[in-house]
Parts: C-alpha cells; structure tokens; sequence
C-alpha cells in the first residue's frame, strides 16, 4: 500500500519522533483516530529479507552506533542490543521476550522502602497488555504459573525448547524449582492481523539479536509501523530530529530535523518523543527544554542482568532457537534476602561474536585459553537474570563537552551498581550456578552485565520531582508527551519493550481523550 | 573444558550452498577476500607490532586457516566504524589504539630492553599480560588506562575473528546455514549441514 505524504509546510496533528517500542504503537493509534501523524526516524526502513545477514558484523547496522561516553565504576556498553536504530527502533534487535511485569512491581517503594512506584498501576496497564499479546502474536504456555491470574490465553503455543531451556529445565527440576515455556512475540504459527497480513511461523533462527529476517519476529517494522501506514501515518526514515522550536506561548511549532545532511522544519500541533533513554534526555538538554524539574538525564537506570554459563556433554548448538526459550519468576520475591525487589530466570542461547566478546571483556581470556574455550561454543548455554534495579543520585545522563559529527554534544553516562543490585546479583549467581551445576554443566563462569537503558525523563505526579504526568504529558509544555523507557520510575523485573508499548498505547489513548 | 575441533572447509563449502540465503553469502563471500597487506591506517612500523600483538592474542596454528586481524582492524579504524560507546576515561580508538601500541613498545623497552617484535613469545605474553593487569612500566600509561585499552584491543580481535568465516569454521559454528531455519533444535539434535567435531585422534600436530 503507498504511504501517504505530509507536506512540511503543513501544519500535522503529530511529529513522533522515534519508530521503536515506544513510538510506532502509538503512532498507529494516532493514525487510526484520522490524525495526522509524522514519524521521524534516525535510521534506515530496513527490507529484512533482503537487508539483514546471519551475521552480527555486518547487522551491527541495527544499533545506534553515534558514540556515548560511559562513565562510573560499572560503564555501561552501548551500541550493542540495548539501543537500536532503523524504522522499529530496539525491536529490531530484542529477543522479543515478553514476560509481563507483576503488579507489585509497580510499588516497589509502598513494598519495600526504597526507589519510588509507579503514578499508574498493574492494572492500568493490564488491558494494553493484553491487547498487545493478542496483536503481536505472542507464543506462550496455556497456563502461566506465576502473576496475576490471565484473563486471557496467550495468542499462540509456545515456542519450542532449545538445548538451554532443556538443560535450564533439568537443573531446576532437581532444584525445586518451578519453570515454563516463556512468552515469546515470536510466532510459533502462521498469523494474521488487519491491516499487516500474514506474518510467518519462527524457523528457529537464534539469531534474533542480529534481526529478524522471516518476520516472525514481533518487531515494529512488520506490525505497528505498517498498521500505522495503512491508518495513513508517514515515516520519514534517515531524519534525525535535533530541535524542538517553541511559540511564543511555550508550545513547540515545529521540529527540527536533519535529512541528507538538509535542516527540514516540520510544523506540527503535538510531539511525542520516542527516542529511548539515551537521546530522549539528550535532545531535551541540547534544546534545554521541559526541565524544570531538573530531573531530565537523572534516575538512570539499567536491569540487574548476569549470566551464567556452563559447559555441557550434549551438544547444544546456541545458535538455534528462540535465545530465551525457558522462564522461572520463583525467585520474584524471594524469602529470607537482603535486597529489595526481585528477579526472574531464563535459558538463553547466544550468537558466537557475542559469546566470545563476553569471554574477552568479561574473563579477560586471551591466546590459548581464548580460543579453546571458544572451541567448546557448540556446547555452552547460559541462564541470565532480568531484575530490579534502584535509582541513585550518582546514576545519571548528562551532555559532555565532546562534539559528535553533527556538532552536538555526545552524552555521558554515569552508572555504578548499587548495594541492593550486588546483594540480588549474589542471589542469583549462587542459585544459577547451583542449577547448571545439577544440569552436569562444567567450567561455570558468569558475566555481569546491565542491560536495557531506562530512566532519565522519570514520569509522577509531581512535576516538582518528574518530568512527565502519568499520561506521559510533559509539566512544562502543553503540546510534549514522552512515550519511552525514559519514562519508566523503576526498572520493573520483568524486560521492558512489553510495557514500553503498553504505555505508548495508553498515552495515546489519554491523549485522544484529551482532544476530542 | 572441551576441546573440540572441527573439519576444515565446513563453513566455505557451505556458503556455496542453498543452505544460505543471498544476503548472508554475499556479506560472508566478502569478509574471505584477503585486504591489502600494507596497511593504511597505522604506520609500518606501528602496523608490525599491531600484527605481533594480534598473532598472540588469537592465535591460529595450522591446520586453522589463518585471518588476516592487524590488517582487518587497520581496515575498521580507517572506516571509522563506532562501535556506539567508549571507556569515558580513554580517547576514540583510534587514538587510543596507537598510543596504546606505543605503550607496549615502552613497556617492552624497559622490562626487556627490546622492541616488542624482537621478544621472545614468553617475554611477549609477560608483556601483554602486565598491560592486561595494569602493571606494565611505562609513562604512557599514566595517561592511558592500560587495562582498558587492552580490552578494547582484545575484544575487537575477537570480535573481527569470529565474524570471520574462517574463524566461525575453527568452532564449528554453522549459524549461516539457516536458510531452511532449524528444526533440530533441542540437545544433542543436529541437521546434515551441521560438522560434527573430531576424533581427537585426527588433529594435532
């Protein structure tokens, strides 16, 4: 179907800036409603089939690759499955795992003490969680063991288990330890939606991480960017937004974008800015806007995320299915700790530059000890955490003197783990390696890494204290919403691109409501 | 640990095979074809010692057929290629790549009294290993944290070897060959395109 065209000159209902997680369902939302939405993406629309390689050199085109100065005693590495570039942002290199966040996760503060909860609830969210499963595609297990009760079957069956969901599997059984197939928005079968068409079963391709080449991979570019599309939204692909122009009432008129190394000027009457973590903050430093809170770059946080690895007798193979097949949330709030909060566990397989980069940077293998324990690589698997992780003053996002190409200054990250992130990460590292130890794993070494950006635009209903409402409204200008894993106030244990797209999808509901 | 090894020629043959789509072999086919043995970024003599450094750091005895990483990671800085982030203590790559480099020069001048290509390969890895650690002499790293350079170097090596077709191979890793997708996917389950490794017995020296 041909993409409708907007004229700069016309003054569109919306400018969204960034096509990911947060941007393209909502985007779509706003097209549906008969607005008109303009997309601005930094990155190339990418035909998978024709674009995309098994291979992680060359597919490193999927993530945003501008520089970042990373600062504190944990840097944080970037440009490498935590911030994405291309029409469909980070979901063009997530693993597409889903599990949605528990209710308490919303009120860490009320439960514990510490970090803050959130200004909206479990079950604000919850009938966008569903909705999202329903039009993604989500496989998963006809009954999930943990949360609150569904009230709705996922979409699909699960996926199936590779070598390391089997192999997490037998180490857990012996623990008492309960798991299941995980929720995956990766289709296990053929499937259909108005508006996008038939979307293709997995074929099993571990190599999510370095894009989707069958579409079978929920991914925006192929279901919410074409819903959008077919609703009448125009993306504008290689258009790198670099100022938000202001009336003289406080309203942005225009936004400021740079094509082919040409200014364009959009006028538009609203800006959703979708642009992650990292930029979003950025770009509202460089134009020093909507900061009154001074809390615009703070709160940066990350997930608790380490790996364990083993060395197994069976020949495993990671490369091949879904990387994170297998879940357990038992440990979501572990009893008898000296942390807040919680984590939840699951199988993972691994691409091979990725498996050895982590050998190099994380064990500091070099020579012969390198390459023979990258020789055991067909038989390595590795279960990983995905918990909760703090706000701390120290922990924050700020533009430093260094210019990039387009003469705007790189942002630098601080980021250092806190207390209640060792003491969780201690948990699980006794309990992974305990499970790998009775699934016959040898040679067992973990990694700890922080994954995933959040943090930095933090929304409650303070704008003394945040920087968005709880309908993503900015406090400061009328016509500015942030829909992103800026916004989040706490990390939540569960991965984020779910909830990303669940509060795109409110926002724009709360937005529509607003105007009509 | 393990120590498998794998039959030569896997991943080569297969990318001539429909086992791999179009894209995939044309990104691969092209990551075998040797650069140019001079470099462009580095300076000769830097370039020598880069080369030295690599052949250490991934080493590759025959029968493992050798890929060219100095003259890949020459080939990377003078594209340019970000990698999306930096040690905020370090400056860009290439910079801190060559004066890192000089460090291992000084580091090797005053434990050794050598340039660093003229060591033996044991006082060679107790350079590298003391820039590893942090330890190595030198007043280039007073300005340049060691450490940190020695994992960028290292981990771009690594990075560039196993990318390559040639050091996927050495693995036994036939990822590429997805063209069919999987359905072998559980423990101990491979597809005829996937090498078993070898009886001990039929490698080595």
């Amino acid at each position: 179907m041909p993409m409708r065209r907007y004229s700069v000159e016309e003054v569109v209902d919306a400018v969204v800036i960034g096509t990911g997680a947060g941007g393209a369902p909502l985007l779509a939302r706003l097209a549906r409603a008969g607005l008109k939405a303009v997309a601005l993406e930094a990155g190339q629309h990418w035909a998978a089939s024709r674009d995309f390689a098994t291979d992680e050199r060359s597919q490193r085109k999927l993530f945003w690759t501008d520089e970042r100065l990373s600062a504190g005693q944990d840097p944080v590495p970037f440009g490498s499955n935590n911030s994405g570039v291309g029409v469909g942002g980070s979901t063009l290199h997530y693993t597409a795992y889903v599990p949605r966040p528990q209710p308490d996760d919303f009120q860490l503060f009320t439960e514990f003490g510490v970090g803050v909860d959130w200004p909206i609830g479990y079950a604000d969210l919850e009938p966008y969680y569903e909705e999202l499963e329903e039009f993604l595609g989500v496989s998963g297990p006809s009954s999930y063991p943990w949360g609150k009760a569904r009230r709705s079957a996922y979409a699909l069956p699960p996926l199936p288990l590779n070598g390391a969901a089997q192999l997490m599997q037998r180490g857990c059984d012996q623990l008492g330890i309960r798991t299941s197939p995980a929720p995956n928005a990766a289709l296990s079968g053929p499937y259909f939606q108005e508006g996008v068409g038939w979307r293709a079963a997995c074929t099993n391709r571990g190599f999510c991480q370095a894009g989707c080449t069958t579409g079978a991979k929920a991914s925006m570019d192929v279901t919410y960017i074409p819903l959008a599309i077919h609703y009448g939204a125009e993306i504008r692909a290689e258009s790198f937004a670099t100022r938000l122009e202001l009336d003289p009432a406080g309203r942005i008129s225009s936004v400021i974008y740079d094509h082919h190394g040409v200014e364009q000027r959009q006028k538009c009457r609203y800006v959703f800015l979708c642009a992650g973590a990292i930029e979003t903050p950025r770009l509202l430093l460089i134009n020093n806007l909507g900061n009154s809170s001074m809390q615009v770059g703070q709160n940066f946080m990350v997930h608790t995320g380490m790996q364990v690895w083993g060395q197994f007798a069976e020949d495993v193979r990671p490369y091949k299915g879904i990387p994170g097949a297998l879940i357990s949330e038992d440990t979501h709030r572990p009893e008898k700790v000296d942390f807040a909060g919680g984590y939840l566990l699951q199988s993972i397989g691994v691409m091979p530059v990725t498996y050895a980069t982590q050998l190099a940077r994380g064990r500091g293998y070099w020579g012969e000890a390198l390459t023979r324990c990258m020789r055991g690589y067909n038989h390595t698997a590795g279960i990983n955490i995905l918990g909760d992780c703090l706000p701390y003053p120290g922990n924050y996002l700020e533009l430093s003197g260094e210019m990039d190409a387009r003469g705007l200054p790189k942002p630098r990250i601080h980021f250092s783990f806190g207390e209640n992130e060792r003491r969780l990460t201690a948990h699980a590292e006794k309990i992974m390696r305990e499970i790998w130890r009775l699934a016959g794993a040898t040679d067992i070494w973990s990694f700890n890494r922080g994954p995933h950006t959040i943090g930095t635009c933090r929304m409650g209903h303070d704008g003394a204290q945040a920087v968005v409402n709880s309908e993503g409204k900015s406090f400061d200008i009328p016509n500015l919403y942030i829909a992103d894993n800026s916004i989040f106030p706490s990390a939540l244990s569960a991965n984020p691109a779910l909830t990303i797209m669940a509060l795109s999808l409110r926002i724009a509901d709360r937005f529509l409501a607003t105007i009509q | 640990m393990r120590d498998d090894h794998y039959p030569p020629g896997t991943v080569t043959a297969l990318l001539e095979t429909d086992w791999v789509t179009e894209p995939t072999r044309q990104v691969l086919q092209a990551r075998l074809l040797p650069l140019p043995a001079a470099p462009r970024f580095f300076e000769p003599k830097t370039f020598a010692l880069l080369d030295a450094v690599s052949k250490l750091l991934v080493p590759q005895p025959p029968p493992v057929q050798f890929v060219d990483l100095a003259a890949r990671l020459d080939a990377a800085l003078l594209a340019d290629v970000g990698k999306g982030w930096r040690y905020d203590g370090l400056p860009p790559d290439k910079e801190a790549f060559t004066i890192g480099l000089q460090g291992v020069e000084e580091s090797s001048m005053l434990l050794f009294n050598q340039g660093f290509i003229t060591l033996a390969e044991s006082e060679q890895i107790t350079v590298l290993t003391a820039v590893q650690n942090g330890l190595a002499p030198g007043t280039t790293w007073h300005y340049l944290p060691a450490q940190r350079f020695f994992e960028e170097l290292l981990a771009a090596f690594v990075e560039l070897y196993y990318a390559h077709p040639l050091g996927q191979e050495a693995i036994g890793v036939v990822a590429m060959a997805d063209k069919q997708g999987w359905r072998q996917i559980g423990l101990d389950s491979l597809e005829t395109q996937e090498p078993l490794a070898l009886k001990q017995q039929t490698y080595g020296p």
